[in-house]
């Protein structure tokens, strides 16, 4: 195993200082100044990396599924445009889960650095929403396909 | 002795292990959507596939003694990467395979 020395140099920090784990992550330790920036602990920042990282697999299976509909599926009877309908928004939110875990990164780690609250994520209500409308516009497809 | 809350606190190295694991999977996904698409679309394939080992070799050498500059575009060449991947697949969805069948 490899171990690393978590300590930045003058700064110190480890997780107890930071708040954690008698507290939140992030959230504002014994010696925080409001408003100063320092390196947190590597394990917070890791810890935001590999959150960062699960979203662009996310993002990926995102692109395949929405690929493999508009490539693999069958075309639907009398809906010549169903597949690219399904398809293509789940390639669309794919791209727009990865930019916006970039853009999620970057804030939680200056949160970590001016051990101030973790801002609360948006990615989930985008993933919700987007599934949540493409399996209502399938129904929608599927009924129409079974009317023609 | 008491145990700390946090498990991390005993083995704290397990944090950059996990991290680099992560790292692995990530390359792996990117490999299994090449893959996915080379049967399809050979080249766009091949693209993906190709940024494979690029995304591996990012996790390879991250190191929690990197500096934040050097972190952040690690991650933003990540976020690139999969943009990228969305821009072949839209491409591929329209242009290749999926337009004939559109027809």
């Amino acid at each position: 195993m490899v171990r690393e020395d978590f300590r930045r140099p003058g700064g110190g920090a480890t997780s107890s200082q930071h708040g954690h784990p008698d507290g939140e992550p992030g959230a504002p330790g014994p010696a925080a100044v409001p408003g100063a920036e320092e390196e947190p602990d590597a394990r917070f920042t890791l810890a935001n990396e590999r959150t960062f990282l699960a979203w662009n697999r996310t993002a990926l299976a995102l692109v395949v599924a929405g690929l493999g509909i508009v490539q693999l599926l069958p075309p639907f009877p009398g809906v010549p445009w169903g597949r690219h309908a399904l398809g293509v928004p789940l390639i669309v939110l794919g791209a727009a889960v990865s930019v916006t875990a970039y853009w999620e990164w970057r804030r939680t780690q200056t949160a970590l650095r001016r051990s101030a609250p973790i801002p609360q994520s948006v990615l989930p209500r985008i993933l919700v929403l987007t599934i949540t409308g493409v399996a209502a516009l399938s129904a929608v497809v599927l009924l129409v396909s079974a009317v023609r | 002795m008491a145990l700390p809350e946090d498990p991390e606190d005993l083995s704290p190295g397990t944090a950059a292990e996990r991290t680099r694991l992560a790292w692995e999977r990530t390359a792996i996904a990117f490999g299994a959507v090449g893959l996915a698409m080379l049967r399809e679309e050979p080249v766009a394939g091949a693209l993906v596939l190709a940024a494979t080992p690029l995304i591996w070799a990012l996790g390879r050498y991250v190191s929690s003694a990197a500096p934040p500059e050097q972190r952040s575009r690690r991650l933003l060449l990540v976020t690139v990467a999969v943009t990228g991947v969305a821009v072949v697949a839209v491409v591929a969805a329209f242009v290749g395979h999926g337009l004939t069948r559109f027809r």
